[in-house]
């Protein structure tokens, strides 16, 4: 890492960054304007949000909220936990913690600074994280490593069996930072009584160390309140999903990105309500009127990403597709698994109902909802095993008319690495063409944007999709 | 080589055998009596025949004359006429001392592999790093995207100061960063923008074995690659510290000083014991 | 020694050929964490599987990515070229992501290369903790393997005979602690490579064949007719290894002897005594879930880091050497922390990355380990 980024404090960087973009759209358009002249490094990234209208600026709003809990946790009393984005943050809020999601930092990162996240995920290695590892938590890790960030006070994970990397790099951080550290850990099959049973046993089990964490006990009643806010969300979300599999799409490829950031981040809480509504309410004429969510107003292609996105500066990876006519049809993060969205009925394994009729439901709810997140609910098991990787993804391609799917992940990810190509083979035999990549969805540094951008123009060139 | 005392004093040899080049210098204890860097043949033997020769002839001396010999480098087990070998990692640790008495850091980017150490006040290794990748991080990579570049690998070393706005490479390995590189010139980006951000991609490779050692005092380069200006000043940028090099000798012999210092201790210490 | 170096360095072990030959079944393995005393309880062999004489990997790499560690792959390589057609079932645990896709991996290239996948092909679905339910579940999994072993194979796993079994292998494991004990001593009476082969060799020859020719081994051990003594002592960890050829390259002409170890095939797996009391099932579960802790059980860095100060004490480490495959992550991670808290208390350690296989990288790794040695010598 140089010197000069240990003079800065990750968090109160990024935090004033999103604090003073989430005030850009406060005044006239014309301000706005003049006040992304003065900001070259961000410009980009918060043009391109602000051009989403109003869900990104609520998107804005979530994000500056969400650094600025961080910031403010300690001076609140409250206590700050290490985290995955894999993990439902609702316990956090029932309980008062301030969560610190990794992966999404990073993200962030990346897509706010030119030179992303390479700094802190070089500072990671130097303290022994492997360069092999996944980058994804690594970037912001290597600030929080390098004692640039607040304080954590402790680290939880629920990956262990589903992506030991993502669990070995949070049992890393614990062990650095010497802080309690509670891992959570997936069977290889899902929706069975038996994986059903352990799920709420290990849940329950995480609640204690979060209570012992803590202090306190959980009070259900403010459980209740946040699943009462997750039925509201869902509801939003359901509909946002039955949009998205209208020909052509009214949303834009942003809007996948907006959809599951601010499920990870606030989940259970009013500010990603605020972004649900104001993206039903954005695609709803759209919907209505069966026009295309893209600027240029055609879809000339529907990409499915069977796993995430890329996440380099700019929003670039999201422009390329409203730059191209292509219809983002979502990832394994963006889509969701209520047992109300429409494509539940073939996946009954993977999906999650809410019962807050008694705390033993109200608990059962959030563990099964808990090991229904991406990542955890179909990469645990094998590929082409019941409700994991393939059905998934043949359901939802089926369900969302996808035209073709595209791997994007990174080289630190054992789990998709050992069985892409399987993947890719079974999904062509079923007609659809598939193409893996082999950048870092988080650091640049191994394939630059441009030459990841040719590889995917030349595969849509090929296979004559484009 | 035969163990011979000479009257004024005892001459000893180093040799270093590496991937890229061969070293030898002949030395007295004070001063270096003779130097040779060639290029390395395919058998270390002949390397180390070859190198020897040449640095005997220029010293004036036959092989006679040479007290005691230290063998250095991945050749090092082949060449035929050391009378002891000795790591490369301690060779160039004592040789970096020679070469200045205050270093306590240690960076050597060799041909195939970067070394960094921690040494202490004898020029003992006390800790040390060493890149465990393919070539990016090594003079090799240097060598094989200057050749890309259709440049000579001296002239890469300017490219840094020259940049106007450097790019981006894929660092973690040298046959993505050479796609890169190719793409970026089809794309008719400078040679110099390039070169640059291959000096950075260089730099940043290193810097995380340097950091990783959390260096203290003086830190001295050595190896081939000191003498690429633009990596080491992105080097000192990233590691935050001055890195000095020195005048004493060509960096590069560094190990074949340090198999001489070796060498020269022994022939003290057998004085010591008679 | 000859019956150890055999079964240790080569795939084709003279007692599994005559095993085979008697008519008795076969079943392989990949991860410390399957009791194999299930298997020997019902008259089938387990054989850890491994990745020993390869050359090339392109039916590896047909099924796996660039980014994954060779360890699995190379299984697969031999599986792919019939080299492990002698085995009658094979049983896949998630030790980690790589070793959990074997699962897929082999099924689908038994598609492309038929005869090669076992009749028997089971996951053994072991948690990544011991708590209570990681224990209960655990205890399930044995539970759920025992009846397909007499599904498949017809055999019943009665209580007697799995208490047999763990007492067989219990003996084994008392002498590895006199073999542990010998390895204390200022002048050890065996090689690194030697006594890393007799452990080895327990995971792929008979159990009672091999608890006997360790029993005569040890008896006539004798540091008199080794110069031990004035060795640099090591210690190897980290990553899987099974390839003594490593352990050789630490000692050969270096001046230095391997006298300890923390590795997967090695006594961290071997060691540990099964209770002959009360429910065997849950007596294995306790030992083999609970006691060899290895990083896939994310959280128990303290521990391991304790047992680790512990063998460096007893053995009177001077330098541990770490080595990690690459895209290793979890031994990778923890051999860094290793070296931070050891380093800390004046153990000199070295961290060294290379690939599982036929020692591709011997001069590299040999450089690395000479100079660690000068440095312990220089102290």
């Amino acid at each position: 890492m140089r010197p000069e980024m240990r003079e800065y404090n990750y968090d109160w960087m990024m935090g004033s960054t999103l604090k003073a973009a989430s005030n850009l759209a406060n005044g006239f358009p014309k301000e706005a304007a003049l006040a992304l002249n003065y900001i070259p490094y961000a410009r980009g990234a918060s043009k391109a949000l602000m051009d989403e209208g109003d869900p990104g600026i609520q998107l804005f709003k979530l994000l500056s909220n969400y650094y600025e809990n961080i910031l403010l946790a300690h001076s609140r009393g409250k206590k700050l936990v290490a985290t995955s984005f894999c993990f439902s943050p609702v316990i956090f809020f029932a309980m008062d913690i301030v969560p610190v999601c990794m992966e999404m930092m990073t993200g962030l990162g990346n897509i706010l600074w030119k030179r992303g996240m390479s700094d802190y995920l070089d500072f990671a290695f130097e303290a022994g994280l492997p360069e092999t590892s996944c980058s994804s938590q690594r970037g912001s890790m290597g600030a929080y490593l390098a004692g640039l960030g607040e304080t954590i006070d402790f680290v939880l994970n629920n990956m262990a069996g589903a992506c030991d990397t993502n669990a070995n790099a949070f049992a890393f951080l614990s062990a650095y930072l010497n802080k309690p550290f509670y891992q959570m850990n997936s069977p290889n099959t899902i929706g069975d009584p038996r994986s059903e049973a352990y799920h709420l046993a290990d849940y329950s089990a995480m609640i204690r160390f979060l209570e012992e964490q803590t202090g306190e006990k959980l009070d259900y009643d403010r459980l209740a309140e946040i699943l009462a806010e997750v039925e509201i969300q869902d509801e939003l979300i359901t509909d946002v999903e039955e949009f998205h599999m209208l020909k052509p799409t009214p949303l834009t490829p942003l809007d996948n990105l907006i959809l599951y950031v601010g499920r990870f981040m606030f989940s259970g809480r009013v500010e990603y309500t605020n972004v649900l509504k104001a993206l039903y309410q954005k695609a709803l004429p759209k919907a209505r009127a069966g026009i295309s969510g893209l600027r240029s107003g055609e879809e000339k292609l529907r990409v499915l990403m069977i796993y995430i996105d890329h996440y380099t500066f700019d929003f670039n990876f999201w422009k390329w597709f409203e730059e191209n006519g292509v219809a983002h049809i979502g990832s394994q993060l963006s889509h969701h698994f209520r047992d109300t969205v429409p494509y539940a009925a073939d996946l009954p394994g993977s999906v999650y109902s809410v019962d807050t009729s008694s705390p033993a439901a109200m608990l059962n709810t959030v563990a099964q909802m808990n090991a229904r997140g991406p990542m955890v609910r179909s990469i645990r098991g094998p590929y082409d095993g019941p409700f994991m990787w393939l059905e998934e993804t043949l359901t939802l391609a089926r369900h969302f008319s996808a035209d073709c799917a595209v791997f994007n992940g990174t080289p630190g990810c054992r789990n998709t690495w050992s069985n892409n190509k399987l993947m890719a083979r079974d999904l062509e035999k079923a007609g659809i063409p598939t193409l893996i990549l082999n950048d870092d969805a988080f650091d640049d540094r191994v394939e630059n944007w441009d030459a990841t951008r040719e590889r995917m123009e030349e595969f849509f060139t090929i296979r004559g999709l484009l | 080589m035969k163990q011979n005392s000479s009257k004024n004093g005892s001459i000893v040899a180093g040799c270093d055998v590496g991937s890229l080049t061969s070293k030898a210098v002949i030395f007295d204890g004070k001063r270096i009596l003779s130097q040779k860097i060639i290029r390395s043949k395919p058998r270390p033997e002949e390397s180390a025949r070859n190198v020897m020769g040449d640095a005997l002839a220029l010293a004036g001396l036959s092989p006679e004359q040479i007290e005691y010999c230290v063998g250095t480098g991945y050749g090092r087990e082949k060449i035929p006429f050391v009378n002891e070998t000795v790591s490369e990692i301690r060779c160039h640790a004592r040789g970096a001392k020679w070469l200045l008495p205050t270093a306590e850091t240690v960076i050597d980017i060799g041909g195939q592999d970067c070394k960094t150490m921690k040494i202490n006040r004898d020029g003992e290794v006390e800790r040390f790093m060493t890149n465990d990748k393919c070539a990016s991080g090594t003079g090799r990579f240097l060598e094989v995207m200057a050749r890309t570049l259709g440049i000579g690998i001296d002239e890469l070393g300017s490219h840094t100061r020259l940049a106007k706005s450097p790019v981006t490479l894929a660092a973690a390995c040298a046959v993505w960063a050479q796609a890169d590189v190719v793409q970026y010139l089809n794309n008719g980006v400078s040679v110099e923008d390039i070169g640059a951000g291959i000096n950075t991609a260089m730099a940043s490779r290193v810097a995380i074995l340097v950091n990783a050692l959390k260096p203290e005092g003086d830190i001295l380069m050595t190896g081939g690659v000191a003498r690429n200006q633009g990596v080491v000043s992105t080097l000192e940028k990233l590691v935050g510290r001055k890195i000095k090099k020195t005048r004493k000798a060509d960096p590069q012999l560094a190990g074949a000083i340090g198999a001489a210092c070796i060498a020269f201790m022994k022939t003290q210490n057998k004085g010591a014991e008679k | 020694m000859n019956f150890f170096h055999k079964a240790a360095s080569s795939l084709d072990v003279p007692e599994i050929i005559d095993w085979k030959k008697s008519g008795k079944k076969i079943v392989g393995y990949t991860c410390s964490y399957l009791p194999p005393e299930l298997f020997y309880a019902a008259g089938v062999l387990p054989v850890r599987l491994r990745g020993v004489e390869t050359d090339g990997l392109d039916i590896g790499d047909a099924y796996y990515g660039p980014f994954v560690c060779s360890y699995p792959k190379r299984i697969l390589q031999l599986a792919g070229k019939g080299r492990y057609n002698f085995l009658d079932g094979a049983v896949i645990t998630p030790g980690c992501d790589a070793m959990r896709r074997l699962d897929e991996c082999w099924r689908k290239a038994g598609d492309d290369h038929p005869g090669i996948l076992p009749g028997f092909f089971h996951f053994f679905d072991a948690p990544h903790k011991d708590e209570a339910h990681g224990f209960a579940w655990f205890v399930e999994e044995i539970r759920s393997l025992m009846e397909k072993i007499r599904e498949y194979f017809g055999v019943e796993i009665t209580e007697e005979r799995l208490l047999e079994a763990i007492q067989l292998y219990n003996r084994g494991r008392r002498l590895l602690s006199d073999l542990e004990a010998l390895r204390c001593n200022p002048a050890p009476p065996v090689s690194g490579a030697d006594a890393f082969a007799a452990v080895l060799a327990g995971s792929v020859t008979p159990r009672d064949l091999y608890t006997r020719a360790l029993e005569k081994w040890i008896a006539q051990l004798d540091s008199e007719k080794t110069d031990y003594r004035n060795r640099k002592r090591l210690m190897l960890v980290g990553s899987v290894n099974d390839d003594i050829e490593l352990v050789r390259l630490m000692e050969n002409d270096s001046g230095a002897l391997v006298v300890a170890e923390n590795l997967c095939f090695g006594v961290r797996a071997a060691g540990g005594l099964v209770a002959e009391t009360g429910d065997p099932v849950e007596a294995l579960a306790r030992r083999y879930l609970g006691e060899s802790i290895c990083p896939r059980m994310f959280g128990k860095y303290s521990e391991r880091l304790a047992r680790l100060k512990e063998t460096i004490q007893q053995h009177r480490v001077d330098g541990v050497v770490m080595q990690n495959i690459r895209f290793c992550d979890l031994h990778g991670a923890e051999n860094a922390l290793f070296e931070r808290d050891l380093e800390k208390i004046g153990v000199p350690c070295l961290r060294i990355e290379r690939e599982y296989g036929p020692l591709v990288e011997t001069g590299r790794i040999k450089m690395r380990i000479g100079a660690f040695i000068e440095r312990i010598q220089t102290r």
